[in-house]
């Protein structure tokens, strides 16, 4: 797009994407609908993300992707498909409001950076804990769930679709195993939203150098976590550290053997509520490197198959 | 040379500033029309060069403070001087420009070298005399508006009483005494009490050109607030407001950006005002807020590239638009260094390009044209072709004349209509 003839394969891969009339109602091209909401949100959050810059960045370049991430965020819950682990609190609870403030409590800000398997799944119109399969069957990528659910299986590489539908099964499992955290969980979130409304945002500490900031009169705080920094920063992914935290988080723990997956992670593996700044750190490494969009998607099925590995041998 | 971030013509024509991302300011001044040269009248040379802003480091974020210029806007000339006031992010500064072509000689105390001359020299005593020099142009900071802004400047503008003006940043709109620097007045302030529900910014603002108490403002969601200084101290209640209903049928998940106005500008005339959009130039008329009377198309062939244009940054870019002296035709950028103008009566437009390869002296510029279509005709450009490196944000109209000022990076074209 920038050059003579350059990116052209990507060109029309967005163009196949734009160029469809897509209304969130139709069966098959809803599917192209996601998958653009999908691609402009990871997009979106990248470019939140990935600003190091030594001046300040545009305010009004922030405030307008922030504005597109709530959209995509308000259409993901009237879609009513978030299931009540991820649903977004009362706040709007956006990466613009992350840099603003302190760190938050746990669940404020799960939906808006926007993990990919939590917008895979919220793609799927569920009911509460309800197996997807019957959607998934109707799904022209999906593959067959019975297969998935063997886990010794890897999901087929490429597109979005089969990944999505082997992570939300897999979900769906934990979920029949253990159904109490969920709503406890967005009680939870409740009034910790509130709590973190409360909070003052100015403060006088200076952030780690490299992460992303957004203008303000007032100063950031950033709790300085230098090793979980450092961790995330050699895997280079869309951690397995982060997926952990938020997905389990709350839950009884015991069922789960999470020491392959975490091992990497190292010190921030914990298993307490993530802050705002852990998964800033998560991300800013993850963006640092000079992704195509592209690559985002191939990480995340290693990622998934990983995790996919680790909850099936348990 | 550095990347040009603003062109402006003075009042009469006669000066044209540039200001660069290095802070330094550029004037061309038309070269006269004299019998020994016919061929040059037109040509614009440069009369002035200076430093305008140096970059700074803001120690409380730890953040550079570019020294970028932002926007140039002259005052209209109250004796043999020039006045501009140029600003950066944070600081606007008052510049004096003048001419000294002759020099005294004859001192009593120094030497024509400047040295002291010793005191049992000074035998007599004389009077020093003028003699001429080579003109020497001078440029000097007469004021220093600082401190007033927290965001961005991205607006200023110099009201028809000539003694105020306002400077606009993402959130505030300040007003000032040109003769005061040490105060300032904040006329418009949008910034919430809870930063998180911030979802609008300020994008320009600009001074009605005939009625010094009413001035516009525009937004990132595509909305322009007329404000009447009379009304209030602060102006956060418009006095009109201007948008235009969204059409459903184009909507898209980039409707919002593409609707965030980059330029506003008043009509000479006082009675129509221009906004730039992403994709389109709209002319408004003040009375009618509901929406625009003219609007013209200067790449919609973009629609169906807005993802990918988002994702490179593109649609962030923030083109301005200018009116001619006669509000007859109007003048925006676009990207391949295309530049376009819209003849409102004549309903006609042009597409045109500044570059080297078709810019020869005294060449006739050739239209061109974007192939939307599949079959690409002779000489057209498709738009995969396009160099969306080569942006055209800012462009200026010579005040009475058909000559038009055409910033291309960091090149500088000037273009005439050509005489016969």
């Amino acid at each position: 797009m920038l050059g003579k003839g350059g990116k052209r394969k990507f060109d029309e891969h967005e163009d196949g994407l734009e160029g469809k009339v897509v209304s969130p109602t139709d069966g098959p091209s809803k599917v192209s609908y996601t998958l653009q909401r999908q691609t402009i949100f990871n997009i979106s959050l990248m470019k939140l993300y990935n600003h190091r810059p030594l001046t300040e960045p545009s305010l009004q370049k922030t405030v307008l992707i922030n504005n597109m991430l709530r959209r995509i965020q308000e259409e993901l819950k009237q879609e009513g498909s978030l299931r009540p682990m991820f649903v977004a609190t009362s706040q709007p609870a956006d990466p613009l409001s992350d840099t603003f403030r302190e760190a938050q409590p746990p669940f404020g800000h799960l939906a808006p950076p926007g993990l990919l398997p939590a917008e895979l799944v919220s793609t799927m119109p569920l009911e509460s804990c309800l197996t997807p399969a019957s959607l998934l069957e109707d799904d022209t990528f999906c593959t067959s769930p019975a297969a998935q659910h063997d886990g010794a299986t890897k999901p087929p590489p490429a597109a979005l679709q089969p990944v999505k539908d082997s992570f939300s099964s897999a979900l769906d499992e934990i979920e029949e195993l253990c159904p109490a955290p969920t709503s406890a969980e967005a009680v939870a979130a409740e009034p910790a939203a509130h709590d973190s409304k409360a909070q003052p945002s100015e403060s006088d500490v200076h952030k780690p150098e490299g992460l992303p900031e957004s203008r303000t009169a007032e100063p950031k705080l950033m709790e300085p976590l230098p090793g979980n920094f450092e961790i995330t920063a050699s895997t280079g992914f869309l951690t397995d550290l982060t997926l952990d935290d938020i997905l389990f988080a709350d839950i009884d723990t015991s069922m789960y053997d999470f020491d392959p997956c975490t091992s990497a992670a190292g010190a921030a593996s914990k298993m307490a509520p993530v802050s705002a700044d852990e998964l800033l750190k998560t991300l800013a490494p993850y963006s640092s490197q000079p992704v195509t969009p592209n690559q985002p998607f191939k990480m995340d099925l290693t990622e998934l198959d990983h995790i996919m590995e680790v909850l099936v041998g348990s | 040379a550095d990347i040009i971030s603003t062109v402006e013509f003075n009042y009469t024509g006669d000066l044209l500033a540039t200001g660069d991302k290095g802070g330094r300011v550029v004037i061309f001044q038309r070269e006269q029309e004299t019998k020994s040269r016919p061929l040059s009248r037109g040509e614009y040379n440069v009369y002035s060069t200076f430093q305008s802003h140096e970059p700074e480091f803001d120690y409380l974020k730890s953040l550079e403070i570019e020294e970028k210029i932002n926007k140039i806007r002259w005052l209209p000339q109250q004796n043999a001087a020039h006045f501009l006031l140029s600003t950066n992010d944070k600081t606007i500064k008052l510049w004096k420009i003048s001419e000294r072509d002759k020099r005294a000689e004859g001192y009593n105390l120094k030497d024509e070298d400047g040295r002291l001359r010793e005191p049992f020299r000074v035998t007599e005593l004389r009077v020093p005399t003028l003699k001429p020099m080579d003109l020497m142009v001078e440029a000097s900071p007469r004021r220093t508006f600082a401190n007033a802004h927290t965001y961005h400047i991205n607006s200023i503008s110099v009201n028809s009483d000539y003694a105020t003006y306002l400077s606009a940043d993402d959130l505030r709109i300040n007003l000032w005494h040109l003769e005061v620097t040490n105060r300032s007045f904040n006329i418009v302030d949008i910034k919430p009490a809870n930063m998180e529900e911030l979802t609008e910014v300020i994008t320009a603002a600009e001074f009605h050109p005939h009625h010094c108490n009413t001035f516009v403002y525009s937004s990132s969601k595509g909305t322009i607030r007329l404000c009447d200084m009379r009304s209030s101290a602060l102006c956060d209640q418009h006095s009109k407001f201007f948008e235009e209903p969204e059409d459903p049928s184009s909507r898209s998940f980039f409707s919002e950006i593409i609707s965030s106005i980059s330029d506003v500008k008043f009509s000479h005339s006082g009675r129509y005002m221009m906004t730039r959009d992403y994709l389109s130039v709209k002319v408004w008329d003040l009375n009618m807020e509901s929406r625009p009377v003219e609007t013209y198309q200067v790449h919609e062939y973009l629609r169906s590239k807005l993802c990918s244009l988002y994702e490179n940054d593109c649609i962030f870019d923030k083109f301005e638009c200018c009116w001619n002296g006669s509000d007859s035709t109007i003048m925006t950028g676009s990207y391949n260094n295309f530049f376009r103008t819209f003849e409102r009566n004549a309903h006609r437009d042009t597409t045109l390009e500044a570059s080297r390869e078709s810019s020869k002296p005294r060449a006739i510029l050739k239209p061109r044209k974007v192939c939307t279509t599949g079959k690409r005709k002779k000489d057209e450009i498709t738009v995969d072709s396009l160099d969306f490196n080569k942006k055209i944000l800012h462009t200026a109209w010579h005040p009475t004349e058909n000559i038009i000022a055409v910033a291309a990076t960091n090149n500088l074209y000037l273009f005439q209509e050509k005489v016969n």
